[in-house]
């Protein structure tokens, strides 16, 4: 018992550390980490706002020049793909939560890849569909299209927040039963062998055991061991892409200010198409960024994983309590967006 | 209790979501951007009574805010076909302050609603606004400072670099300086990202600041 309540606490303790390291800079920070808790490339935030910037100002200029001179659209659609790549390495919440989402989810690479790219495919047609039935069809203001942005956004950040709620109810369901050992607990899920759980032994341990052949085949099945937490594949339920569709709507569906000020320009100009054309490329830019952060989560977190494996028990033990900590994540991002205490781009008239 | 691997482990998993962390923060870029002109309104006593602003939008913005709006003749907009769109502007900049920020020798001057002799024109494809903030008592001191920003940036603010404050009926006496906002470098950023306050007031450090100092 009192080990229950040690390892409790201790659990409770890391998994406290992990939401703050997670949350804090996100939420009172513009610029990334500040203090002791981890070293960041100083100033690149700040870069990339100037960069991001000075892209989005040449990209008026480029629209009315493609009026007059084709080659200038050529020119627009490389700017536009580079302020893409710039401002999703900038400030916004696309990122880290679908972050988040493969890191609690234990997602592959490839997969993170096609889900950044979604997402921003997704947002891209948001952003066109609005303008294109508002402005082009209905002939709204501007006022009408932010308002409308301002509904989307509201049911985008529930969807993050909803997400997160049913990531932690798996997640962390399956980290507090492996936490709170089972004499307190009786599952329904008990398994003939669970004597060999108390031994708290290592998978290594378990290939030395040729005597119990079956054994070991059973620990191949259950990835590490002795611990009777519902398996990877049962907390991960429908097929990926099925499963990963709520969250590329909930990255995707709010568009970006930008995006629209842009199309609303170019419609302006009577080249509607060519800022169609300029919002896709922006949206590979975005694309590109998003999926190579959420590439490196995805590779920092398999880091993890094999370390903790190699710790057999308390490592499945961090593993799901990384995951219940990105769960915990990605829910106060959605309510932090929710509340406004997290600004996301504003989009009215001012 | 804990092992030492779990340590290493757990150093290496608060590495992981730190890395996810950082890449998350809370500002924006400009996403428009105004030239701005200004007049100190004097009374005869010496005090500022108020401030007006003369506010040119840029042309992407302007071409979004006209969106949809009716007109007599296309691509031109009177003052009263702007009227609805301009108390709009009025309505919600009020909750920011009109992103104007008065201090009389140190202590805050805080404006009373804009004159209703606001109003929006439209050349040139760009937008002006154009408003009356008065003081909710006139200020007398020896030393103001008006700045003039967005605190989340998402409106870049520049002063207008010809003429760009009127001191109107000040004493002869009064000293204009005027400052206009740094640029956006790599070495600001690195400055600003080890400053947690500029956190909640990103824009403050984009200020274009008038200064006027009378004996």
């Amino acid at each position: 018992m009192s080990l229950r309540a040690r390892r409790f606490a201790w659990a409770l303790g890391a998994t406290i550390i992990v939401v703050g390291a997670l949350l804090a800079p996100a939420l009172a920070q513009p610029f990334g980490l500040h203090g002791a808790a981890a070293p960041q490339p100083s100033g690149f935030t700040g870069w990339i706002l100037a960069e991001q910037a000075r892209f989005y100002r040449m990209l008026s200029h480029l629209i009315r020049e493609a009026k007059a001179n084709g080659s200038a659209a050529y020119t627009l659609l490389g700017i536009s793909f580079i302020y893409g790549i710039f401002h999703a390495a900038g400030p916004g919440h696309g990122k880290a939560v679908i972050s988040s989402y493969l890191v609690a989810n234990d997602e592959t690479w490839r997969r993170g890849i096609v889900l950044s790219f979604a997402s921003a495919v997704l947002q891209s047609l948001t952003a066109i569909v609005i303008v294109g039935i508002a402005a082009v069809l209905l002939g709204a203001t501007a006022k009408m299209m932010g308002d409308t942005v301002r509904v989307i956004e509201t049911v985008s950040y529930a969807l993050i927040v909803l997400i997160g709620l049913r990531l932690l109810w798996v997640k962390g369901r399956s980290f507090l039963q492996l936490l709170l050992p089972p004499e307190a607990h009786a599952h329904a899920h008990t398994h003939a062998h669970d004597d060999h759980r108390d031994h708290a032994h290592g998978q290594a341990h378990a290939h030395h055991d040729h005597g119990h052949a079956h054994h070991h085949h059973e620990d191949e099945a259950s990835a590490w061991g002795h611990a009777h937490a519902p398996e990877p594949q049962e907390l991960k339920g429908p097929h990926w892409l099925k499963r990963g569709l709520a969250a590329i709507v909930a990255v995707g569906l709010r568009p970006c200010s930008g995006a629209i000020i842009v199309l609303v320009f170019a419609l302006a100009q009577g080249l509607f198409w060519i800022g169609v054309a300029s919002t896709f490329v922006m949206g590979l830019g975005t694309a590109i960024t998003v999926a190579a952060v959420a590439t490196m989560a995805v590779g920092a977190r398999g880091f993890a994983g094999r370390i903790a494996k190699s710790k057999p028990g308390a490592g499945l033990l961090i593993v799901r309590g990384l995951e219940t900590a990105a769960a915990f994540a990605i829910i106060l991002f959605g309510a932090a967006l929710l509340t406004g205490y997290m600004a996301s781009e504003r989009m009215g008239m001012f | 209790m804990i092992p030492f691997r779990m340590n290493v482990s757990l150093r290496i998993l608060l590495a992981a979501v730190v890395s996810l962390a950082a890449v998350a923060p809370a500002a924006a870029h400009p996403h428009v951007w105004i030239k701005a002109t200004s007049e100190l309104l004097y009374a005869p006593d010496g005090s500022v009574t108020g401030i007006r602003q003369h506010w040119v939008f840029d042309d992407m913005y302007s071409a979004f805010a006209v969106q949809g709006l009716a007109s007599k003749e296309k691509g031109k907009f009177t003052r009263a076909e702007l009227a609805p769109l301009a108390t709009v502007n009025m309505k919600e900049m009020k909750e920011s302050g009109y992103f104007t920020f008065v201090t009389a020798d140190g202590t805050k001057a805080p404006f009373a609603d804009a004159l209703p002799d606001y109003g929006l024109d439209y050349k040139n494809e760009m937008l002006t606004l154009s408003f009356t903030l008065p003081f909710k008592q006139p200020v007398k001191a020896r030393d103001i400072t008006v700045e003039l920003y967005d605190p989340t940036y998402f409106i870049a603010f520049e002063l207008e670099k010809q003429a760009p404050v009127h001191l109107v009926g000040a004493p002869e006496q009064c000293k204009l300086a005027i400052e206009w906002p740094r640029e956006m470098t790599y070495a600001l950023g690195k400055q600003l990202s080890n400053n947690p306050e500029a956190a909640t007031n990103f824009g403050a450090y984009f200020a274009n600041k008038i200064t006027v100092k009378c004996p």
